[in-house]
This record gives structure tokens, C-alpha cells and sequence, in this order.
């Protein structure tokens, strides 16, 4: 009987864990993206669907959509190419490599917050760094954070400075997975940099790529902090990501119901978006050389 | 020998009796507040005055943030049952909780206090919602106009020109600028959202009635006033375009010296006259369209979910911070305007109206101040307001068309929360 139960006992710790933490909060808010509520009443009427239609026809709501979508679609394919080139270039066990991996690792760790702040500086119109720099070069300054296409740009720019040192550090364990022999046979057949990197080295990384791509897809739609410390959704909504516009609807505008409907959309384009990239990426994926 | 035990036993119950009295007195008041920095320490001061006053009540202070952050937080505080016993609400946006029975009504309190017999008509005003007593006004403000008299001097006036109208104001900064803008100066800050309330009313207008909570966002003199703030970024470009996205750089600016003109909360006044000293002027707001202010700042509010004995300690703790000694402490060390009557008569503000000249202006633009509405759904309203100001001001969007799709939204929002 003992031994039965013992399994369950060494499990029940991390499912108490995982229930409190990720599945009472995913259901509570599936209850409440049924209901009205603006955190303060002490009643949570049932108003059906209602927050899903006036989400579905709220302007802000598909803005956001639409601005999101557009980061990833841009933030993720750079993130990649570029952690996959960095990684081909700190490949080798050299003391410069090694510095130079813990420079590009250094940002994932530091605070997120900080570096908004300090990019927010640097980006100011007025009084930043990066329109100093343009103005001694004689160049007219540029309204970084002010300009609807260009703060979106600057989202991505940081975004990605702050990302980039973890998908190099996974690109290159994937890269030191592959077996030298492949190269070296690559080589003898007379294959150039270039031919072997496109026919080896990025068909033999693609388990990395097709995890990256999956980690970076779900954070970049869950891009919150830099957004809210740089822009706040701004200028007009320009930068305005759809967990900005969720915080918005649940925090400023007291629409907890609306606020999770949109929660629970967001999931489920998560798992769409996650079954697609099975289907069309997933099936190329090879785990063996 | 047995004598001896029973006077230690004595001793020790005496003891035990009193420690357990003592510890049953000791009451400790969370209280959430906005207030760092100079302002921070000036609140800490009148804390640790009225706990020396008042050894049974302990008075726990956290800066939690902004007054739009205090508001998120106290949110997602109360269903979880953590919510302070007491809490600084900013004057519009306390009405919301008020509504829902969050905040205790305090008129009894108030009623029984001498107190309020000393505060003045507009402190008493701003604490009323729907007839009772929220809260008890702690910081309150007028918006000023705050000009670097060193910066006119070198754009060539020899003493500073009237700053009454919009066009008079749009005049001297784009002086400012053309002569000094080489130097990374610019004429004046764009407005922040409480300024640009106070411009409005200063052009004849609203944003909500103050007596029928009509929405006015729409009214002609409303969008003239938008129309003329969102001019100095994107037409006049006398105002840097960094200020519209992040609201404190130009305060930073004004700071730094970098800025000719900024209209500002009379609660900055310590910290500009720290920054700039005798460089500083203080004048009353733009009177373009007839002379009104709003009335700011916060008050305190007693949450109803305290139990009662916090809630009487807390309730002592509030009258304490608005009492004459307090409040002139309190105005001498921030500018925010006295509340008290008897404040005045303080050696504290006697002394701050001698040695830092602007101090009184908010004070002397009383008569033409005013609170302003808070139905529910100002804090809605504030909150939604930040995006549309961007697009106007940063030339994105039309002034008129964005005003009237406002004021639907408002209406359709005041409407939602009645129900």
C-alpha cells in the first residue's frame, strides 16, 4: 500500500504547486471572462459572451492584435538569424568567445525594467544619446519613441538586445551537437563556408531553431515590461501590444471581465499558433544526424 | 520566605497584565501614500511626530507610486484581502470607490472633529462625494505657471512679460526658442494631464461639469484649449515632443534649466525652488477664456474593511497630518497649499512665505479654484485620456475628431457604470 502510494506523494508537492499557480488562475479566469466585474463590486454577474463581442468589435482590441503580430513577424525572424550567426562565430573554445558570450548573456539576466529606462534615454527626441550622435554627424534628430513605425522598431531593437544572449547560448549547444566528421566530409567534398553552413550546419540545428522559435514566438506576444516602461502602448496606440491593451482594460479601465476574455484569446492563439508551427515546421524537424 | 514568593508572583502577574494591556493598545495603520523624495520625507516627519504623540498607534507608511498607481494597486489589493487600512486617494478618482463601499464614510468622524471648522471651504468641498465625507484632503494643489526668469532674461526680456493668454504664452516661448533653442532650450513643456485640465478651465471650459457631470469633452472650448496645447509640440514645435510620451521629462527639462515655461502642480514648488532657486518665478495660470482652476492633489481615505479600532487610530492619524502644525510643516516643505485656516499663522509658514517668493500663488488663486467632477467614470476617463493627448500632440490625429469619439466613448462608459 505504502509503496503504492509513494509516487503520489513525491508528485504532490509540484501538482499542489502547478494547480495554485497555473491551473486555479487559468480557470478563475475563464469563469470571469464570462462575468462583470471591476474588482471592487461584490457581486460578478454572469453576462455570457458579452466581454468576447465587445472585445471583437473594440478598435484597440485589433490594434493591438495587429501590432503585435507585426512585432513578432519582425522581432523573431531577426532574433533568430542573428543568434545563429553570433553562434557560429563563438563557436570556438577561445578566451575572447568566451568574454564576448558572457557580453551578449550579460543583458538576459539584468533587469528588464533597467534596461527600458536606459533605452528610453537613450531614444528621447530632445535629449537622448542615439540623436546626439546623429546631430554631430550632422544629421537631423529622429523622434525615436514618437514616431509610430520607428517605436515599434525600437521595441524590437531592445527586445532583441535583451533576448539575443540566451539564443545564442542554445544555438551553440545545439551546434556543438553536430558531429565534426560532417564537416570535415563537407569540406573533402569541396563545399565552401557558406554551402556547408546552409546544407549542414542549419539542417542539423533545426531542433534548436524549431525550440527558439517556439519560446520566442510565445514571449514575443507576451512582450509587456519593455513596452510599458518605454512607450506605454504609445504614441496613440502605435506600440500598444495585446498584453498592454489587457493590462489596460483590467487595471486602468476596471474591466477585469474584459480583461480576462482577452487573457483567454491570447491562449488560444498560443495553442493555435503552437499546433500550426507543429504541423508545418515540426514534421521537417530531424533529431538524428 | 513565602512572603517573598507571593510579592514575586504578584510581580509577575503585574507584569504579564500589563505587558498583555500594552500589547492589546498597540494598533498599527497601513497607509499606502504617493509620496517620495522631499515630499517623502517631509510625510515621514509628521509620522514620526504623531507616533510620538500617539505611542499606542503605529503608523506603517509605504510609497506605493503615482496616484494612477495607487489606484491599480488598491485594486488588485482588495480581493485579495490585502488591501492598507488607510490610503492616499487623488481627488477625482475616489469617487469609483466610494461608489462600491470600499472607502469608509467618515462624515461622523468629520462631524465630531474640530478640525473641520479650520479647513477651508474648498478642502471641506473636495472630501464630498454624494453629500458625505470620503476623505480628508492631506495634499491639495492648484496648477501655476512656473517660467526660469534666467532663461527670459537671456531670450531678452528684462522682466517677464504677461503670461495671461494662450496666444501671450505661445509668444514668449517661441522667443525663448528661436533665441536660445541652439543651446538645446526650449520655449515650454507640454502640459501633463492635471495641467491640461487646468488649461481647459481656463479657457471657459470642462472635461465634466462640475455640477450635472455632463460630459463636455466635446464643447468647443474644450477642443479650442487641446487644440491650442497639442500646437506648441507639433506646430509651434516650441515644446519637445519627449514630454508628450513621457510626462516627467519635461519636468526633468525645467529642472535641468532647459525649459522657459512649464504650468505645474503647486506641490512641485520645493523641488523647483531647490533646482533653481532665485531663477524661479511663480505666476497664476492663463486666464485665456475667464479664470478658473481645478483643484488637486489627494486626500486620505479609511478603508471600510479595517476593523473599527484601526479604523479610529487611522481617523486620528488623518486629523493629526491635517492639523495646523502639520499642514504648515507640510506646506513650507512641498508647496502644496495649506488646507488649515490656522495654518498661516505657523512660524513654519510664516518663515516659507518670507524666504521662497511664489510660494503663496496657488493660495492666492483660491478664489477662482475649483473641484472638479468625480462620477466613476473620471478614473476611466484619466485613464484613456494619455493615448488620444499623444496622437493630438505628436500631430496624428485631428483635435476635433478625436474629442468628439472621446466624449461618445465617455458617455457610453459613464453609462456602462451606473448600471
Amino acid at each position: 500500500m505504502s509503496r503504492k502510494l509513494t509516487p503520489y506523494l513525491l508528485v504532490a508537492p509540484l501538482i499542489v504547486f502547478i494547480a495554485c499557480f497555473t491551473y486555479i488562475p487559468i480557470f478563475t479566469s475563464l469563469d470571469l471572462s464570462f462575468r462583470e466585474w471591476d474588482f471592487l463590486s461584490a457581486g460578478r454577474p454572469w453576462v455570457g459572451l458579452d466581454n468576447y463581442r465587445q472585445l471583437l468589435v473594440s478598435h484597440d482590441f485589433w490594434n493591438a492584435l495587429r501590432v503585435t503580430t507585426l512585432f513578432v513577424v519582425i522581432s523573431v525572424p531577426i532574433r533568430l538569424v542573428l543568434a545563429l550567426a553570433a553562434a557560429n562565430f563563438l563557436l570556438r573554445e577561445t578566451r575572447s568567445s568566451r568574454v564576448l558570450r558572457a557580453a551578449l548573456f550579460l543583458p538576459y539576466v539584468t533587469s528588464t525594467v533597467s534596461i527600458a529606462v536606459v533605452f528610453s534615454w537613450i531614444f528621447a527626441t530632445d535629449y537622448g544619446m542615439a540623436n546626439a550622435v546623429l546631430q554631430g554627424l550632422g544629421l537631423p534628430k529622429i523622434g525615436w519613441l514618437q514616431d509610430p513605425t520607428l517605436a515599434l522598431l525600437v521595441i524590437v531593437i531592445v527586445n532583441t538586445w535583451k533576448q539575443l544572449g540566451y539564443d545564442v547560448i542554445i544555438y551553440i549547444a545545439g551546434l556543438q551537437a553536430v558531429p565534426p566528421e560532417l564537416y570535415d566530409a563537407a569540406a573533402v567534398d569541396g563545399g565552401g563556408r557558406w554551402h556547408v553552413f546552409r546544407r549542414v550546419t542549419v539542417p542539423l540545428v533545426m531542433p534548436t531553431t524549431y525550440f527558439l522559435l517556439v519560446i520566442s514566438v510565445i514571449e514575443a506576444f507576451q512582450i509587456f515590461t519593455i513596452v510599458d516602461v518605454m512607450t506605454r502602448g504609445g504614441p496613440a496606440g502605435a506600440t500598444n501590444m495585446l498584453v498592454s491593451e489587457l493590462y489596460k482594460i483590467g487595471f486602468s479601465l476596471f474591466d477585469i471581465g474584459q480583461g480576462s476574455a482577452l487573457a483567454v484569446l491570447l491562449f488560444l492563439l498560443l495553442v493555435v499558433l503552437a499546433l500550426v508551427k507543429s504541423r508545418l515546421i515540426g514534421r521537417k524537424v530531424h533529431y538524428e544526424a | 520566605m513565602q512572603s517573598n514568593l507571593i510579592h514575586r508572583a504578584a510581580g509577575a502577574a503585574v507584569l504579564l497584565l500589563t505587558t498583555t494591556l500594552s500589547a492589546q493598545a498597540d494598533v498599527t495603520v497601513e497607509f499606502w501614500h504617493s509620496f517620495g523624495k522631499k515630499q517623502g520625507e517631509a510625510l515621514n516627519s509628521i509620522i514620526e511626530k504623531f507616533e510620538a504623540a500617539n505611542p499606542g498607534i503605529k503608523i506603517d507608511a509605504e510609497h506605493v507610486g503615482n496616484y494612477e498607481e495607487i489606484v491599480t494597486q488598491l485594486q488588485a489589493a482588495i480581493p485579495a484581502g490585502r488591501a492598507p487600512d488607510a490610503v492616499i486617494m487623488e481627488v477625482t478618482r475616489y469617487g469609483l470607490f466610494a461608489e462600491r463601499g470600499i472607502l469608509t464614510d467618515l462624515t461622523a468622524y468629520m462631524d465630531a472633529d474640530p478640525l473641520k471648522e479650520n479647513l477651508y471651504p474648498f478642502a471641506q468641498e473636495i472630501g464630498l462625494y454624494k453629500g458625505k465625507n470620503y476623505i480628508v484632503p492631506f495634499n491639495s494643489s492648484t496648477p501655476v505657471t512656473y517660467v526660469n526668469r534666467d532663461l527670459f532674461a537671456r531670450a531678452g526680456y528684462a522682466e517677464l512679460p504677461p503670461l495671461t493668454t494662450f496666444a501671450e504664452v505661445s509668444k514668449a516661448a517661441q522667443t525663448i526658442q528661436s533665441k536660445l533653442g541652439d543651446e538645446g532650450v526650449f520655449g515650454i513643456a507640454a502640459p501633463g494631464q492635471f495641467t491640461r485640465w487646468g488649461l481647459v478651465m481656463g479657457n471657459g471650459s470642462e472635461l465634466i461639469d462640475r455640477s450635472t457631470n455632463e460630459v463636455l469633452l466635446d464643447s468647443q472650448k474644450t477642443i479650442d484649449a487641446y487644440q491650442w496645447m497639442s500646437s506648441l509640440v507639433h506646430e509651434q514645435k516650441v515644446a519637445s515632443a519627449d514630454g508628450v510620451t513621457d510626462e516627467d521629462a519635461g519636468s526633468d527639462a525645467f529642472l535641468a534649466g532647459k525649459v522657459g515655461i512649464i504650468f505645474n502642480s503647486t506641490g512641485n514648488f520645493g523641488g523647483n525652488f531647490k533646482a533653481l532657486g532665485d531663477k524661479l518665478g511663480v505666476l497664476p495660470m492663463p486666464c485665456n477664456n475667464g479664470c478658473a482652476v481645478p483643484i488637486g492633489g489627494a486626500g486620505i481615505g479609511i478603508l471600510d474593511a479595517a476593523d473599527q479600532e484601526v479604523k479610529d487610530a487611522a481617523y486620528k492619524f488623518v486629523s493629526f497630518a491635517a492639523n495646523p502644525e502639520s499642514n504648515a510643516a507640510w506646506f513650507a516643505a512641498t508647496g502644496y497649499m495649506p488646507i488649515n485656516r490656522l495654518a498661516g499663522e505657523q512660524p513654519a509658514a510664516i518663515e516659507a512665505m518670507a524666504n521662497q517668493p511664489g510660494i503663496d500663488v496657488a493660495i492666492k488663486q483660491l478664489d477662482v479654484a475649483f473641484g472638479r467632477a468625480r462620477p466613476p467614470v473620471v478614473t476611466w476617463m484619466r485613464s484613456s485620456e494619455y493615448d488620444l493627448w499623444q496622437a493630438m500632440a505628436l500631430g496624428q490625429r485631428e483635435v476635433p475628431a478625436v474629442m468628439t469619439d472621446f466624449a461618445a466613448r465617455t458617455r457610453a462608459e459613464a453609462t456602462r457604470l451606473s448600471n
